[in-house]
């Protein structure tokens, strides 16, 4: 019984195994088809995000030739000059977008636009090629920083609020029109810039009606300016640095007016209209970096030369009413038309200015800034002489001619003086000289993000007085009702302080 | 009575351990960052100093020569590793940021390694072979002496050092389209090593497992493979300096750092690397 049982169970295991061994076969060959239709499956998958990938990946590299960045500049600002009014306010000082796009090596489109609430301005727009063989070379067209060291330096940077006033003055906006070749060989620590301008860029030039004809930044003459910039650097060691350099402007200008005058307000030389003047001035430069228990550094320009005002000449009529004359017992009516032939002369202005800084960090976040920076717009004139009458520029000024004419009888009044010669033109406001001091406290939170507190002490030449002791130079101003009077005898507060955070991308 | 004489024992004792944790200098900690090729020696160079300077914590990362530039410009870090110089761009950055030039600490020498597969028959390339090859001008094996097989490039990110230095010295001029943009040198030796049609470049720290190709000066000159001897008698073609960069003069522990790398000691770790030393 024993021996058949163990038989019996035997032959249930052979039965056992021969029905499941083909089946077990096909389970392994089922589940064999089913990992390889999964290995199928996700090797499509994985086929498919690759191409979603590459897709991915090439319009990925589409953005990377698109670089972003900007700054905004939001201040608080106390003056204390009286006739400003008001007097603080909060402004957006700078709202700066800039999109540079490079779609091949070696070019590069720069767009900088400023969106700031008192309008939207163009600032940077230029086309830039690089030379790829020699990396040296680069050729920009459109409208760029003019080159000079405060100039090219950024805002965002700058230990202090506004550039130096001699800056402002020969180069306001910053940016010019027209095209640059630039010299910077990668191995020698040397960068030649030389520039050729329109020349007007955003200078305010008048007609005799008081009305701007550069309003578009359009070119107005035939003529162009050149302008170059050479810098060499030097290393000290572990001293720090030297940097050095030259600049120089060889502009014209034409002449808006007949005359054209000195800085002292003598006749130069009588010109027609269109005739070019000079605009020529040269510069030095030097910034030295030192690593004196942290960084700090001395940076400033000198620039010396003749800046031209193109004047203008214009006429205009004005019909005054009926005048009525008792002559000889008669009462005559005439009518009465003054012409007026007006000459606002050109004037070449041989000036001088420059600027020094001194900047030193604290640690990784804190940073002084100090800048004495001075301009004398008119070098031939002291403040003694502005003002007075001396240098008023005689009768080639403005020429008035009056004719009377009108219905019979007609009596002409004074025949023989029908030319009125008023002066009106003479020194003043845009011939002092300033020495400006600026200090600055610079705090980043991050690098991104910094907060600036500076005063800033404008300091103008004082004038003289005449012979009743009286200022050879006031200005008044009608604010809230009440006349502030700024004698340039006695001086006035022209201080401001700036609260101004930044933040950068 | 006695119980609370050894409860106040204790809680006082207690008390001026607390505070004596609270008070006691927070250990000073140093910031590296930079080159890729220079994370291994520099990692190791970190140990090695703070096992003898316990107060001192060292970080060590890579992420390219660029990226810790631009992290040593905007303040992340207080050194910088760097195989390449930095460029002029770079210091009018650093110039204008805290008024100073940057301090340049060359702290060891790189002899830039080609990587080919075990199973290449090629050995030795010109630099004019290689500038052909990276840029895209020989894309055959059989044009350079080897089989009739394509050639599959691989090189590191525009943020490497290694990645600048080779195209400024070697390719001179732009990388082929078709040159797989990797990860690090660690990701190029790897690639190289499974694919028999590859060549890489990289750090020769990291030249394991791969066949490393002997670099003539032109094609008349003789091949030199990049090693201690070749690379200090200047017959390697392609060496370079490896640098650590500080905003200011260093001061303190980051002083006593890099004096201890300028040492015998710090020296010796760069041979063991694989890389040469400057002293």
């Amino acid at each position: 019984m024993k021996k058949r049982g163990r038989i019996n169970l035997v032959l249930v295991m052979l039965i056992c195994v021969s029905t499941f061994m083909p089946g077990a076969e096909i389970f392994a060959q089922g589940k064999n088809d089913s990992i390889k239709e999964e290995v199928t499956t996700l090797r499509d998958k994985v086929t498919g995000v690759e191409e979603r990938l590459a897709a991915a990946e090439n319009s990925l590299e589409k953005m990377t030739k698109i670089k972003l960045s900007g700054y905004i500049q939001a201040q608080w600002q106390y003056f204390g000059n009286p006739a400003v009014y008001p007097n603080n306010y909060f402004s957006l000082r700078r709202v700066r977008l800039k999109i540079e796009y490079k779609p091949v090596e070696g070019v590069a489109f720069v767009l900088s636009p400023d969106f700031s609430p008192s309008g939207f301005v163009l600032k940077d727009a230029y086309v830039q090629l690089n030379d790829p063989w020699l990396k040296t070379f680069s050729l920009w067209a459109g409208q760029f920083n003019r080159p000079d060291y405060e100039v090219e330096y950024s805002s965002s940077k700058r230990e202090v609020p506004e550039r130096s006033m001699v800056v402002r003055a020969l180069y306001p906006g910053e940016r010019a029109i027209g095209a640059k070749l630039e010299v910077a060989p990668p191995t020698v620590p040397l960068k030649f810039q030389l520039a050729v301008f329109n020349g007007n860029d955003h200078l305010v030039i008048k007609d005799i009606n008081g009305n701007d004809i550069n309003p578009k930044n359009k070119d107005f003459d035939n003529y162009k300016d050149l302008m170059g910039r050479l810098t060499y650097n030097f290393k000290l060691g572990n001293f720090g640095g030297l940097d050095i350099g030259v600049n120089g402007y060889y502009g014209w200008m034409k002449s808006n007016s007949t005359t054209v005058l000195n800085s002292d307000y003598t006749l130069y030389k009588n010109v027609s209209v269109g005739q070019s003047v000079n605009r020529h001035w040269v510069g030095g430069e030097m910034q030295l970096y030192m690593d004196i228990l942290g960084g700090m550094s001395i940076k400033a320009e000198y620039m010396m030369g003749i800046n031209a005002y193109p004047g203008a000449v214009g006429s205009f009529s004005v019909q005054d009413p009926f005048h009525t004359t008792l002559v000889n017992d008669t009462l005559m009516m005439t009518n009465m038309i003054t012409n007026t032939n007006q000459i606002n002369p050109t004037i070449r202005r041989n000036f001088m200015g420059g600027y020094v800084y001194l900047i030193k960090n604290i640690g990784k976040r804190n940073q002084f800034a100090f800048r004495w920076d001075f301009y004398d717009p008119n070098t031939k004139l002291n403040g003694n002489q502005i003002g007075v009458v001396k240098y008023d520029n005689g009768s080639s000024d403005i020429k008035t001619t009056t004719t009377i004419d009108g219905s019979n009888p007609v009596i002409v009044l004074n025949e023989t003086t029908k030319t009125v010669t008023t002066n009106t033109l003479k020194s003043g406001t845009s011939d002092l000289s300033y020495n400006t001091f600026t200090f600055a406290w610079n705090y980043f939170f991050t690098d991104n993000l910094r907060i600036q507190l500076a005063y800033e002490m404008p300091i103008a030449e004082k004038v003289g007085v005449d012979a009743s002791g009286n200022s050879n130079l006031v200005k008044q101003y009608t604010v809230n009702d009440k006349t502030i009077t700024n004698n340039y005898n006695k001086g006035f507060s022209q201080n401001v302080v700036t609260i101004r955070l930044q933040a950068k991308f | 009575m006695k119980k609370s004489r050894k409860l106040i024992a204790i809680l006082a004792l207690l008390v001026i351990a607390v505070a004596g944790v609270a008070f006691s200098p927070a250990p000073k900690k140093i910031t590296v960052k930079g080159s890729d090729t220079m994370v291994i020696l520099s990692q190791n160079w970190a140990e090695v100093f703070m096992k003898s300077h316990p107060d001192i914590i060292i970080q060590v990362t890579g992420g390219g020569s660029g990226t810790g530039i631009s992290a040593l410009i905007n303040g992340a870090t207080d050194i910088c590793n760097a195989s390449r110089p930095m460029k002029k761009s770079e210091i009018e950055k650093l110039k204008e940021r805290y008024n100073t030039m940057g301090v340049e600490i060359p702290c060891a020498k790189d002899g830039i390694t080609v990587y080919l597969n075990k199973a290449n028959a090629v050995s030795e390339l010109s630099i004019q072979q290689l500038s052909d090859i990276f840029s895209g001008k020989v894309t055959n094996w059989k044009q350079v002496g080897g089989s009739d097989t394509p050639i599959k490039l691989y090189g590191r990110e525009n943020s490497s050092g290694t990645y600048v230095f080779f195209q400024e010295e070697v390719v001179k001029g732009d990388y082929a389209p078709s040159c797989q943009s990797l990860p690090g040198t660690a990701a190029v030796v790897n690639a190289v090593m499974k694919d028999a049609n590859a060549i890489g470049y990289g750090g020769a720290a990291y030249a394991e497992g791969i066949k490393i190709c002997k670099v003539k000066k032109d094609a008349n000159s003789p091949a030199y493979e990049a090693n201690a001897e070749n690379i200090k008698k200047g017959l390697y073609p392609i060496s370079r300096y490896l640098y650590m960069y500080t905003r200011n003069r260093p001061t303190g522990e980051t002083k006593e750092f890099i004096d201890w790398i300028l040492s015998a000691d710090g020296q010796k770790m760069v041979t063991e690397v694989g890389y040469f030393p400057v002293r």
